[in-house]
C-alpha cells in the first residue's frame, strides 16, 4: 500500500504525479517546516545575527542567478557582482522617487537587460573565451561607475529609509523588516526556478550546456537560449543587488567589484554547481566560515599567540577561504549539495528500508 | 514531386570537394540508403540536409521549403530529424528529459506560466510526456526511463539517439549509422525498429549504413557515394551488380 510519508515504492499512477516536486508528504512538510523556522528565527536572534541571515539570503539569490548561467547553462560568468551592481545602482537611482516594491523588480529587469547584452557574444564564442567577455563586462562596469558623476564615481550613495503600509522602517527594525522581504523574494524566486526546471525553458538551459549541436537539432536556437540564460541569471542578480542596496543602506562600488564576483563563484562551487540547494548551502557555509575565522583569530589573540604588527584575522580569512575552495575542488567537486543528496537519499525510506 | 530533393550540391572545404554535384531525390514514405567507403561524403551530405553545413553550390529542397541556407533548428522545425553517428545526447539528463527536449518546438507556453507551473504549462508538459512515453514504449526503453544517459551502455544510447529523433515527430528521419558497433542481436532490434517506424508512422527515412546485408534487405533504393560523387543509384539488387560499385568496394578488377 502507498505510504504517503515515505517512498516505499513507486505508486505513481499519472504523469502529473511523476512531475510533482515532492515525492512524499514528509518532503513537502520538511520544506514548509524549514520556511516556518526561518519565519520565527529572527525572534530568537540579536540584530547582528539577523544581519548575517540577511546577507546569506541575499548572497544566495545572487549565487542562484550565477548557478542558472554557469551551473545549469554551463556559461562561465566571472562578472556576477557587476550584474548585482547593475541592480543595486538602478535601485539607488530610483529609490528617491519610487517605493521599494517597484525598484526591486525594476532592478531585476535592469540586471536581465545587462545579462542579455553581455550574452550576445555567446552567439559566436564559447567556453573560456566567453568567460573573458563576462570579465570584460565586470571591468567596463567598474570603469563606468568610477567615471559617472551621477553615480558619485563609486562613492557611497545613500539609500532612503523605506515606509511600508504606514510602517516606518527605522534603525531598530531595519534588519528584521528586510529579512522578511528578502525571505519572501528568495522563496518565490527559488520556487519559480524550480518550476522552470521541469519545463522546456529549464531543459533548454541544460541542453546548451551538455551539447550545443544536439540542442540545435532539437529545434532551439542555441545562441538565443544562451542569451536567455544570461538574462535570467542577470535578473536574479539584479534583484539581489537591489535588495542588498536597501539592506546595506548605501551603494558603494567596492561591494560589486571583481573579488566579489570571485566570491560568488566560490560560493557556487562550494555549494555545488547546478543545484538549487547548493545555491543556499554555499553562501551559508562561506559567510559563517568567514565570521568564525574572525572569532577564532580573536580567541588566538586572547591566548597571547599574536605577533606584534600581524593581524591574524586579516590573514586567516583569505587563507581559509582559499583552502576551503581547494579542498572542495579536490575532495568534493560536486559541493555541499552532494552531501545533502546523500543525506536525503538515506532518509528517503528510513526507517523502513526494506 | 519528391519530398526531399538535393540538386547538384557541391561542398568545398578549402580546396577539397567533400561533395561534388550530388543529386538525390527521396519520395514520401521511402526508405533510401546511402552507402559508400569511409570518407565518401555520406555524413557531409546528411549534414547539408540537416543544416549543419551549407552547400557551396547547388540547392536543397524539402517539401515547400528551401533548405540550402537553413540552420539546423529551422530544418528541425520543417520536420527533419537526425540521429547522429557519434552519439550526441545530453549526457547530464535522463532518457526521459532527453526525449522531452525533442518536444521543445511543440511546447509553446510562456515564461510566466512555466515559472508558476500552472494551467497551460502543466497540461502541455503532461501531454508532451504522454507523447514521449509512446516513443519510449515503441523503442522499448522503459527500463532506462529515469537513468542518466551518460551512465547507459553504448547500444542503449544508440537507441536513445534514434528515439529522440523520433520524438521530434519528424516527416523525414535521417539516420547516420544507427547500427555501427552493435552486436548482431542489437542490430536486428534496430532494423526492426526502423521498419516499424516506417510501417506505423509513414516516416520517410534516409539511412547511412555500412552493413551491406542490412542495406540490401530493407532499402527501397540505394545511393552509392565515392569521393563525393554519386557513382550508382537504384534498387538494391541493381546497385549490387554495378561494376563501379564493385570497384569502389573491392578494388579494381584484377
Amino acid at each position: 500500500m502507498r505510504n504517503p510519508w515515505a517512498e516505499t515504492g513507486n505508486y505513481k499512477t499519472s504523469y502529473r504525479q511523476d512531475t510533482a516536486i515532492f515525492a512524499t508528504y514528509l518532503e513537502m512538510l520538511s520544506l514548509w517546516a524549514l520556511v516556518a523556522l526561518l519565519l520565527v528565527l529572527p525572534f530568537f536572534l540579536k540584530r547582528p545575527q539577523v544581519f548575517v541571515l540577511d546577507l546569506i539570503l541575499v548572497y544566495s539569490l545572487a549565487v542562484l542567478g550565477l548557478n542558472i548561467t554557469t551551473g545549469y547553462a554551463g556559461l562561465i560568468n566571472i562578472g556576477q557582482a557587476a550584474f548585482v551592481g547593475v541592480g543595486a545602482y538602478t535601485a539607488a537611482l530610483l529609490a528617491p522617487s519610487l517605493p521599494f516594491w517597484l525598484t526591486v523588480p525594476i532592478g531585476g529587469l535592469a540586471g536581465a537587460v545587462a545579462g542579455g547584452i553581455v550574452g550576445i557574444p555567446s552567439l559566436r564564442i564559447k567556453h573560456l573565451y566567453l568567460a573573458i567577455a563576462t570579465l570584460a563586462f565586470q571591468i567596463i562596469f567598474e570603469w563606468t561607475v568610477g567615471h559617472s558623476t551621477i553615480l558619485k564615481q563609486g562613492g557611497a550613495i545613500a539609500m532612503p529609509r523605506v515606509e511600508f503600509l504606514g510602517y516606518k522602517v527605522g534603525y531598530k527594525n531595519h534588519y528584521y523588516f528586510w529579512y522578511y522581504v528578502i525571505l519572501l523574494v528568495v522563496v518565490l524566486l527559488a520556487f519559480a526556478f524550480r518550476n522552470l526546471l521541469r519545463t522546456r525553458y529549464g531543459r533548454a538551459l541544460v541542453a546548451v550546456r551538455d551539447n550545443d549541436r544536439a540542442a540545435d537539432a532539437m529545434g532551439m536556437h542555441p545562441g538565443l537560449t544562451k542569451i536567455f540564460a544570461f538574462a535570467l541569471g542577470g535578473f536574479y542578480a539584479g534583484v539581489a543587488g537591489a535588495l542588498y542596496a536597501y539592506l546595506s543602506r548605501a551603494v558603494v562600488i567596492e561591494d560589486y567589484m571583481l573579488p566579489v564576483s570571485i566570491k560568488f563563484l566560490a560560493m557556487a562551487i562550494v555549494g555545488g554547481l547546478g543545484s538549487i540547494v547548493g545555491s543556499f548551502l554555499g553562501p551559508a557555509f562561506l559567510v559563517l566560515l568567514d565570521l568564525n575565522m574572525e572569532d577564532l583569530a580573536n580567541w588566538l589573540k586572547s591566548l597571547g599567540l599574536s605577533y606584534a604588527g600581524v593581524d591574524i584575522a586579516s590573514a586567516m580569512r583569505p587563507l581559509t577561504f582559499g583552502l576551503v575552495i581547494v579542498l572542495f575542488l579536490i575532495f568534493e567537486p560536486r559541493g555541499l549539495a552532494n552531501w545533502w543528496r546523500l543525506v536525503r537519499n538515506f532518509f528517503r525510506n528510513w526507517p523502513f528500508k526494506y | 514531386m519528391a519530398q526531399l530533393s538535393v540538386e547538384n550540391v557541391t561542398l568545398v572545404f578549402g580546396g577539397l570537394a567533400a561533395l561534388s554535384a550530388v543529386s538525390l531525390e527521396v519520395e514520401k514514405g521511402e526508405l533510401v540508403s546511402i552507402i559508400g567507403p569511409n570518407g565518401a561524403g555520406k555524413t557531409s551530405l546528411l549534414n547539408c540536409i540537416s543544416g549543419f553545413y551549407h552547400p557551396t553550390r547547388g540547392r536543397i529542397r524539402f517539401e515547400d521549403h528551401d533548405l540550402t541556407r537553413a540552420s539546423p533548428h529551422t530544418a528541425t522545425r520543417y520536420g527533419i530529424a537526425r540521429a547522429f553517428q557519434n552519439i550526441e545526447l545530453f549526457s547530464g539528463l535522463s532518457v526521459l528529459e532527453n526525449l522531452l527536449l525533442a518536444r521543445y518546438t511543440h511546447l509553446n507556453y510562456g515564461l510566466l506560466p512555466a515559472a508558476l507551473y500552472y494551467g497551460r504549462a502543466q497540461n502541455a508538459e503532461i501531454e508532451a510526456r504522454r507523447q514521449v512515453e509512446e516513443v519510449i514504449d515503441f523503442m522499448e526503453l522503459e527500463p532506462y526511463r529515469k537513468e542518466l544517459v551518460g551512465n547507459l551502455p553504448y547500444g542503449v544510447r544508440k537507441r536513445v539517439e534514434v528515439a529522440r529523433a523520433l520524438a521530434l515527430g519528424p516527416k523525414l528521419l535521417l539516420l547516420d549509422e544507427p547500427m555501427a558497433g552493435m552486436t548482431l542481436e542489437e542490430k536486428e532490434d534496430m532494423v526492426r525498429f526502423i521498419l516499424d517506424i516506417r510501417a506505423e508512422r509513414g516516416t520517410t527515412i534516409v539511412l547511412i549504413e555500412h552493413d551491406l546485408g542490412v542495406v540490401m534487405d530493407i532499402s527501397d533504393r540505394v545511393y552509392v557515394l565515392d569521393f563525393g560523387e554519386v557513382i550508382a543509384e537504384g534498387p538494391p539488387e541493381e546497385v549490387a551488380q554495378d561494376p563501379r560499385v564493385l570497384e569502389a568496394y573491392v578494388g579494381g578488377a584484377a
